[in-house]
């Protein structure tokens, strides 16, 4: 009938393939043909990025033709059911409430849990597919020229392609336990290949170390699933219908965009994010779940506090850094938090979290990739940082601000992909380097690196004909109207809802703030989460100008200055092959483009789409409006006309400006400012105001000196040895900021990260060891030693006996003789 | 005679076999012979089951004594064999001779050993192949094993 069902198992059957039979014929059958890995990866993601592009094209079709009655557009395709436990839900029917809004209408009665492989396509699941499979495409023909000769080459395409085959199925899964295995199924594959080369200590200690903490992140997830379960009565995105077909038989059906109970349906399942919106759950269960939830993504996206495994998953391959831990797995957590928005918008408590979890990491992470070396931890803080501007969209909780995450989560791809492979580029040239201190220069040496690169920061500092531009200001934009719209909403609700609602808040003691279009309020005011975002607003404007410093930081220490490069590039540093650096070149295009061509919100007027919806001005944003979690319920309700903020953009344009200016001041000729800035921001002025030299200088002061043999004169010497032990005091007092200083000065705290690893270490990791070697000791002695001791009674006794053992034979007759004998004996008087 | 005094002769007979049969057992160190005297407790056994079912007119004793003539067979035929191997492996039949088999730091019991056999008494059997006609030893004045058991 349609092709969606076949597209969408296409999609991820292609890299599976791929990863099986490379698993099966690389190291063995095909060893002599040395590139069939690279081949086969490359082709079965071609396929996969032929067939997304085609269910693209099958979405669209479908949004051009839907019924106005029902804005969204969802395809269900169950392949077959893979759990399925009858009646194992029970809940009473909800009792009667007071407020219908607070206490949502679970459907009482029992349940099935049946689960059902199902595989959706909608406009998320869509744009994913295709920004997926592109960069993989990519990142594939990148890591052909750039794994050339590596052992493990065969290894690498096949982990590559088990991962793209579980992303594609995470990101098309319509159920959220199919979700979490998949979730679990990336990370596992990121584990792998973070340790690919096993052989380095460094290498294999960052693998676990991104799984240990995932776990953490994962365990959230797992619980959150848990009470989703236990509220809704169902892991399902979408509504499902059993119906009774006409020839008797019993048949399960999936229904698309259910709204109504169909004729016949003898039980309809609404899906947890497809359901009514007066349904949701709000307060302290609805915060849980999304806490939970959020919880998860954090772990997945490297937000604070768990985004100590992101940087040193640098650890991996270039290319697998470009994939997996820029570009597609690391936005499982926003894709996720997109996903479930429905949930989200019933708790705009939750929604303030994650706005603050994503502004606090932005500004978090791009202080510490200020000070870094290594050019691809700098390129993993901002990652942080960037996927922070993601939370920090998807926390404003509107339209606008959703649709701007994912905007910005598909530019950010493109241009971060660009930027690793292009500093994967440099690390091939130089010969695994990849301190920017020992290299430098490299402009003419790497000419295509050098300007794609240049392309590539551009876009990430948000200049504006670039892809980053755009929805870097979308995302501000969005935060900042959330704000305005929260401290105005809040104004023209005591206005307006005072006169009108005044019977229902007198009835429920005005605990309560309902708006209509707003989730329910119950921790704070609107006014305080207005003034959170006004706060958040400015922490990403700072972080939008810190962001350029330290790209353009990295990119004059690497590409500008004394050209320097060191002695493992073996005197033949070059540019790397055209395998490489064509996928450089595509997506620097891409980097360029995708921004303007996707946003038309500076050139037109607000318009409206059919159905009477408000157009936001961006393709991309427009195309995700149909996906049902994001086309109906409240979060429609805050959709507005798309206006491009002019202001907005002026202002974070201009900052990010001044931050390339400001690092080309420092690193751009020589690098004394730099010095003088970094020496600054060490408190060296600190230090050298207090040590001996200054103290000397001090003493010979003239006043100093006149004051001293004036106060002799008067006989007031008691008086000067005072003031002496005063000021000792003070320095004292002084002197414990000092030390302090040694580690906290502005610098040293961005240099080390901000001690996170540390602080782990101490409170985490430490005890943990403490405990465990507790339990060894105790596992050791105590259950061990009980087992031994009942070993040892056969050979105590054995020893007692030993002395009988003394081979004759005769003796051994005699004994049992006499044993007999006296057997008899005592039965003979004593037996009855 | 009455069935009683049948039943007492009988039964001194198979008592008076057990009892020389286990001082045997106890007192020699011949191997062959303490085999010897464990059949003959094992026959003293035997015949009083057969005088007490002979008595009761039951047949379960008898028949049983037909299993223990059975296993006895067979406990012979394994037995000899392995005092056959004991004797090859120490070339005498003394039984004090295993006691090296005891349990380390136990002091020798026996430490009298048999009197030493002379050299001109060693004969051993001749043992003829399997399916060859025994021939009769050439040497008709030589003595033979026979002459001397």
């Amino acid at each position: 009938m349609d092709r969606i069902g076949p597209l969408l198992v296409v999609i991820p059957a292609a890299p599976l393939i791929s990863a099986v039979a490379i698993a099966l014929l690389a190291p063995r059958l095909l060893r002599g043909i040395r590139e069939f890995p690279a081949f086969l990866t490359i082709a079965a993601f071609g396929v996969s990025l032929i067939a997304s592009l085609l269910l693209l094209r099958e979405v669209t079709y479908h949004h051009d033709h839907v019924g106005p009655g029902s804005p969204s557009f969802e395809r269900v395709v169950r392949l077959w059911t893979w759990a399925d436990a009858r009646d194992a839900y029970w809940q009473r029917p909800a009792l009667p409430s007071d407020d219908p809004r607070a206490e949502s209408p679970i459907e009482g009665g029992s349940r099935d849990f049946t689960i059902d492989i199902a595989l959706r396509a909608d406009a998320l699941t869509a744009t994913m597919l295709v920004m997926v499979t592109f960069i993989s495409t990519l990142v594939a023909v990148f890591g052909m020229g750039y794994m050339q000769g590596d052992r493990g080459f065969w290894r690498f395409f096949a982990y590559v392609s088990l991962f793209v085959f579980s992303m594609t199925m995470l990101v098309s899964a319509s159920n959220f336990l199919l979700l979490f295995v998949f979730w679990e199924a990336v990370g596992l594959c990121s584990y792998l290949l973070i340790g690919f080369w096993y052989g380095k200590p460094s290498a294999a200690s960052a693998g676990k170390k991104a799984f240990l903490v995932n776990r953490v992140g994962d365990f959230g997830f797992a619980l959150g699933l848990f009470l989703i379960w236990t509220t809704y009565g169902t892991l399902d995105f979408h509504s499902s219908a059993r119906v009774r077909s006409d020839d008797g038989g019993s048949e399960r059906r999936i229904l698309d965009s259910l709204t109504t109970v169909p004729a016949g349906a003898t039980g309809v399942a609404w899906g947890v994010l497809s359901r009514d919106a007066e349904s949701y759950r709000h307060g302290a269960i609805g915060l849980a779940i999304c806490l939970l939830l959020l919880v998860g993504a954090c772990g997945k996206s490297a937000q604070f506090p768990l985004h100590v495994w992101l940087p040193d998953a640098m650890e991996g391959p270039t290319p697998v850094s470009a994939l997996i831990h820029a570009a597609t797995m690391v936005t499982a957590g926003i894709y996720m938090i997109a996903r479930c928005t429905p949930l989200f918008t019933a708790s705009p408590e939750a929604q303030v979290v994650v706005a603050c979890v994503g502004g606090f990491t932005a500004l978090l992470a791009a202080l510490i990739a200020l000070t870094q070396f290594d050019l691809k931890r700098v390129l993993a803080y901002s990652t942080v940082s960037q996927l922070g501007y993601m939370f920090l969209a998807l926390g404003a909780g509107t339209f606008a601000g959703v649709t701007s995450g994912m905007f910005h989560l598909f530019t950010h791809a493109f241009f971060k992909a660009l930027l690793f492979l292009g500093s994967g580029s440099v690390m091939h040239a130089m010969g695994n380097v990849i301190d920017m201190r020992r290299f430098g220069g490299l402009r003419k040496v790497m000419p295509i690196t050098h300007w794609t690169f240049l392309i590539g920061c551009l876009a990430l500092a948000g200049l504006p004909p670039f892809a980053g531009f755009w929805s870097k200001d979308a995302i501000l934009g969005a935060v900042h109207d959330r704000a305005h719209a929260l401290s105005g909403a809040h104004a023209a609700h005591d206005a307006t809802n005072l006169a009108a609602h005044g019977r229902e808040r007198a009835d429920d003691g005005g605990t309560r703030v309902v708006e209509p279009g707003e989730g329910v309020w119950t921790l704070w005011t609107p006014e305080q989460a207005a003034g959170v975002y006004q706060w958040l607003y400015c922490a990403a404007l700072l972080t939008a100008g810190l962001t350029a410093l330290y790209t353009f930081r990295a990119f004059f220490m690497t590409f500008y200055g004394a050209r320097q490069i060191p002695p493992e590039a073996g005197g033949h540093a070059h540019e790397s092959p055209a395998v490489m650096t064509a996928p450089l070149v595509v997506l620097a295009v891409c980097a360029v483009s995708v921004g303007w061509f996707l946003d038309h919100s500076y050139q037109s007027d607000p318009s409206y789409l059919p159905g009477g919806r408000a157009s936001s001005g961006n393709v991309l944003g427009d195309f995700l409006g149909y996906a049902p979690q994001l086309a109906g319920g409240a979060i429609a309700a805050t959709r507005t006309p798309g206006r491009f903020h002019f202001d907005v953009a002026a202002i974070s344009a201009l900052i990010a400006l001044g931050g390339i200016a400001f690092a080309a001041f420092l690193y751009l000729e020589d690098r004394r400012e730099a010095d003088m800035a970094s020496a600054f921001l060490r408190f060296h002025w600190y230090r050298r105001m207090l040590d001996a030299d200054s103290i000397a200088r001090i003493r010979r002061w003239k006043s100093v000196d006149a004051v001293n043999r004036w106060a002799d004169r008067l006989r007031l010497g008691w008086l000067a040895r005072i003031v002496g032990r005063g000021v000792l005091v003070v320095v004292w007092v002084v002197t414990v900021p000092l030390i302090l200083t040694q580690f906290a000065s502005p610098y040293r705290l961005s240099q080390d990260k901000f001690y996170f690893d540390e602080i782990y270490d101490w409170t985490m990791v430490r005890p943990l060891r403490w405990i465990a070697d507790l339990c060894a000791a105790l596992d050791r002695w105590v259950i061990d030693g009980t087992v031994n001791m009942v070993g040892r009674i056969p050979v105590v006794t054995g020893n007692l006996m030993r002395s009988l053992h003394i081979g004759l034979l005769p003796f051994y007759a005699v004994s049992m003789a006499l044993g007999v004998l006296v057997l008899v004996l005592a039965r003979t008087l004593w037996g009855s | 005679m009455n069935e009683r005094e049948l039943l007492d002769g009988y039964l001194l007979l198979g008592g008076l076999l057990f009892a020389i049969g286990l001082v045997g057992f106890l007192v020699r160190r011949n191997l062959i012979v303490m085999f010897l005297c464990a059949e003959m407790m094992l026959q003293g056994v035997a015949v009083s089951l057969v005088a007490w079912s002979r008595f009761r007119h039951n047949w379960d004793g008898q028949s049983m004594v037909l299993f223990i003539i059975a296993i006895a067979a067979c406990e012979a035929a394994v037995g000899l064999a392995l005092i056959l191997a004991l004797f090859q492996r120490s070339r005498t039949l003394d039984v004090a001779y295993w006691q090296d088999l005891r349990e380390p730091g136990q002091s020798r019991r026996v430490d009298r050993g048999v009197p030493e056999e002379r050299r001109e008494e060693r004969i051993w059997p001749r043992l003829t192949p399997a399916g060859v006609m025994p021939r009769e030893d050439q040497d008709k004045n030589k003595e033979t094993h026979r002459a001397r058991v």
